[in-house]
């Protein structure tokens, strides 16, 4: 899924991380909750504190803003509350999982044809909506249809289209893709909610989630449990999302007690709260990646020395610790980080100044120049990570400056074209989604303008085959090429940071959209 | 006589009226085309990052992005007399989004304007009546350092102090269903972050012009006469202080609106301020200008009203 990160919640994050560097460094005590458990749901809370126990309102803030909701459950969602309220109230066919990065959810199976260029997915068995009608193929082909005729649909799904989708009996649909695609059931998480077909009006209407749209007034919102949703049990009597334009007020709102879980609310936050033995800080790993993109195409580092230069003189360990306040890990150079085929075997690279210079020396690259850097503060760290960065540089003598763009210029004129620039993704948890976006030579959003025949060859093949032996191998030859050639440097993966009332347990503990998945979720007494 | 004196007076309101009306139409016009000089626009932050350049120009061409500036501002202006705002990039009618958060804060200002006036009034009298003495050098010192100390510095202070370290009130505004604060605790601390600095400031007004207007030969005569002290205050020492007192009022309501985008922020106050602190990053133009023309023209009625009472007070001592 396309996600534009946030792009939303800036202003304030941005100032607040700017607050936040006036604290410095410091080593990181009080309670961190790494995840625990590694159940289905993914989900992490204090460890062995009893049954779950039914009952209880859980309030929940996430950052929106009032000008930007929207209510149409296939609109753009730049309001994580929207994006979250609509997660509870609505199913999409799949989501992201745990052991497999993609698990059932509306779709209780799904299975290719032989040339993997057709889907057929099942609706799970019990699936109603909210006024009780069950839910049919057609209500499924409809909302499909409805998506991929929505601005944002090619994109959402790619490859598909509208009559394409078809439903086959009255409890499956079927998605041809026009090519093989094996990435189709992941392609289908988050955003496919389906409504009742025909629906004119589709804000508050009826979903088949397990919660139940109860009010909903300028981006607040009551849901109540649905007891007769087919996923399972519902513990939460009820959750009330509060929406928070920064994330600062999110942040004193947990900690004068006001909600009980800050959704998203970020590593300054959590370092405030470090000191408070009564929240809980829950780290979500593999949020975001915030690569900076080295053009392959032509330019200064189209000499793949020159990238491997610049990627052995970054010092990754001080990236993490700075810019993300500690909350990150240090990742290598390989994007899609949180997917079960990530190659964890690929030698980690470390800080090699001497390598580096060598490395440039031998690729006659001019070192008497300057280098712009461009950066935006979309998220927070990004244009610090580009001044940190731009820092460790002149330990091999190559000068960079950072040039920080608003965000509109960036978007429209520095990215996918730009020698030198930083970019940021929140989906994390598959590395065939950054080969298909950004890395295959005919990607729309080829964000170094690399061309790879052998790259290329091994993500065909990947995405052509349902053989999950074969696919992994693919996978494997996929992240060396990638490792070894691509235009990105991946420093580190920042954490998604979320603080929670002591008594919340089993929060979602997934990267990324993971996060708004809250069923599982209970109150301890 | 008397005719020719009304006739005066409504000449001068006329030209009042139309020098605010002028005013609030160049007001408009600068914003409208602040927001369209920034970089980027309301297409760009309505769409997927992966959206095509046909994607962004077909969304350009349905919100209207593609007309010339004047055309867009002829439109919107020409909606605004028959009081359609228009449209939020996402398709929200603006008067809907103003209608639900307006109320608030005209609720949040109001009540920071009352607590300025009632607090101001009262320190600068103080000190007006006992110039020199401590009472009056501790006003004076506390004024200027809270006129010095920006919202949300003040803002933020609270929250600390009376929330998170007391516990004694809440830290944000949480939304009723209704879509009203749920409470009349969450309006206290962000009603004092606009206040305190706005007290300060009128504090020194008030004080000045009763100041002054106690050294005025009518007052003296007046205790001399040996009317009491309050009658000498209220008959003879406010109504010359007046003009003086209306003019600092009138400007803290400007500064309490435009200190509404902060300390709504802080306090996630369910107000026209956050309405315009988002819409801003967005390049919500219809948004931006619907919110700039409600506040601008509230400002103006205030500013209207102070002249009113300089022209009543004038007119009464001629």
């Amino acid at each position: 899924m396309t996600w534009r990160g946030g792009n939303n919640v800036n202003l304030t994050r941005r100032q607040l991380l700017r607050i936040g560097a006036g604290v410095g460094v410091a080593t990181a005590g009080g309670v961190l909750l790494t995840a625990c458990g590694d159940d289905a749901q993914g989900t992490a809370g204090q460890a062995s504190s009893g049954a779950p126990r039914k009952g209880g309102v859980l309030r929940v803030g996430a950052l929106g803003k009032a000008s930007a909701i929207t209510r149409d459950p296939h609109g753009v969602q730049n309001n994580e509350s929207d994006f979250l309220i609509l997660s509870l109230v609505y199913d999409a066919l799949t989501v992201p999982g745990v052991t497999s990065n993609v698990a059932p959810r509306l779709a209780a199976t799904w299975e290719p044809s032989a040339d993997v260029k057709r889907w057929r997915f099942t609706i799970a068995e019990g699936a109603t909506f909210h006024d009780g009608t069950p839910v049919t193929a057609d209500d499924v082909v409809w909302s499909l249809q409805r998506l991929r005729n929505t601005p944002a649909g090619k994109t959402r799904l790619p490859g598909v289209e509208a009559d394409a989708i078809q439903a086959d009996g009255t409890n499956a649909v079927t998605l041809t893709s026009t090519y093989a695609n094996s990435e189709l059931p992941l392609l289908a998480r988050l955003t496919t909610f389906t409504l009742k077909k025909d629906t004119a009006d589709v804000a508050g209407s009826p979903g088949t989630g397990p919660f139940k749209l109860e009010s909903f007034q300028d981006g607040n919102a009551r849901l109540v449990r649905n007891d007769a949703w087919y996923g399972g049990d519902v513990l939460l009597d009820a959750v009330e999302v509060r929406m928070f334009e920064s994330p600062q007020a999110m942040a004193n709102a947990l900690l004068a007690g006001q909600i009980d879980l800050a959704s998203n609310v970020g590593a300054v936050a959590a370092r405030v709260a470090e000191s408070r033995s009564d929240v809980q800080i829950v780290k979500r790993p593999n949020d975001m990646a915030m690569p900076i993109v080295m053009r392959v195409a032509d330019g200064p580092f189209a000499d793949v020395r020159v990238r491997e230069a610049l990627r052995l003189a970054v010092d990754r360990e001080a990236m993490v610790k700075q810019v993300l306040s500690g909350y990150g890990t240090v990742a290598n150079d390989v994007l899609g980080t949180a997917d079960p085929a990530y190659d964890k075997a690929l030698p980690q690279r470390t800080r090699d100044l001497e390598r580096a210079k060598r490395l440039l020396t031998e690729a006659g690259f001019d070192r008497a120049k300057t280098y712009q850097l461009y950066t935006t503060e979309d998220i927070p760290g990004l244009a610090e990570s580009a001044t940190l960065f731009a820092t460790q540089m002149r330990d091999v003598d190559v000068k960079i400056e950072v040039v920080k763009q608003e965000s509109s210029a960036f978007w429209d004129g520095t990215w996918l074209k730009s020698p030198l620039y930083t970019t940021y993704w929140g989906t994390n948890d598959s590395l065939v989604f950054f080969a298909s976006k950004t890395m295959a030579s005919d990607a729309a959003q080829n964000e170094a303008a690399w061309k790879d025949p052998a790259f290329d060859a091994a993500y065909q093949s990947a995405v052509a085959t349902a053989d999950q032996t074969v696919r992994t191998g693919r996978l494997k030859e996929l992240q060396k090429i990638e490792y070894e050639r691509s235009g990105y440097l991946l420093w580190g993966m920042a954490d998604g940071v979320d603080l929670a009332a002591a008594k919340v347990r089993d929060l979602p503990k997934l990267g990324g959209y993971g996060r708004v998945q809250l069923e599982r979720t209970w109150l301890s007494a | 006589m008397a005719v020719g004196l009304t006739r005066r007076r409504s000449a001068y309101l006329a030209g009042l009226l139309a020098r605010r009306a002028a005013l609030l139409v160049v007001l408009l016009t600068l914003v409208f085309a602040a927001v369209d000089l920034l970089p980027g626009d309301a297409a760009r932050s309505t769409l997927d990052r992966g959206a095509t350049a046909d994607a962004l120009a077909a969304r350009r061409a349905q919100l209207g992005l593609d007309d010339p500036l004047p055309v867009r501002f002829a439109r919107w202006i020409g909606g605004l007399a028959t009081g359609d705002f228009g449209v939020s990039a996402r398709g929200e009618p603006v008067s809907a989004i103003l209608g639900g958060h307006l109320p608030n804060t005209v609720l949040l200002a109001g009540l920071a304007f009352l607590v300025t006036m009632l607090g101001a009034l009262a320190l600068g009298g103080l000190s007006a009546l006992h110039p020199g003495r401590p009472l009056d050098r501790a006003v004076s010192s506390a004024s200027t350092v809270v006129v010095a100390i920006p919202e949300f510095v003040v803002a933020s202070l609270l929250v600390l102090v009376f929330a998170l370290w007391t516990g004694l009130l809440p830290a944000v505004t949480v939304t009723s269903t209704s879509g009203r604060p749920a409470s009349a605790s969450m309006l206290v601390l962000p009603v004092l972050a606009l206040a305190l600095p706005q007290i300060g400031w009128n504090t020194r007004i008030v004080r000045a012009a009763l100041t002054d207007e106690l050294r005025a030969p009518h007052v003296e005569a007046a205790v001399l006469d040996g009317l009491s002290p309050w009658r000498v205050l209220t008959r003879h020492v406010l109504p010359g202080a007046l003009p003086t007192i209306a003019a600092g009022a009138a400007t803290s309501v400007g500064m309490l609106l435009g200190g509404t985008v902060v300390v709504e922020t802080i306090f996630n106050y369910p107000g026209v301020g956050t309405v315009l602190a988002g819409a801003v990053l967005d390049r919500d133009t219809a948004v931006v200008a619907g919110t700039t023309a409600v506040t601008g023209a509230a400002i103006c009625a205030v500013l209207l009203s102070a002249d009113l009472v300089r022209a009543w007070a004038t007119g009464r001592r001629a």
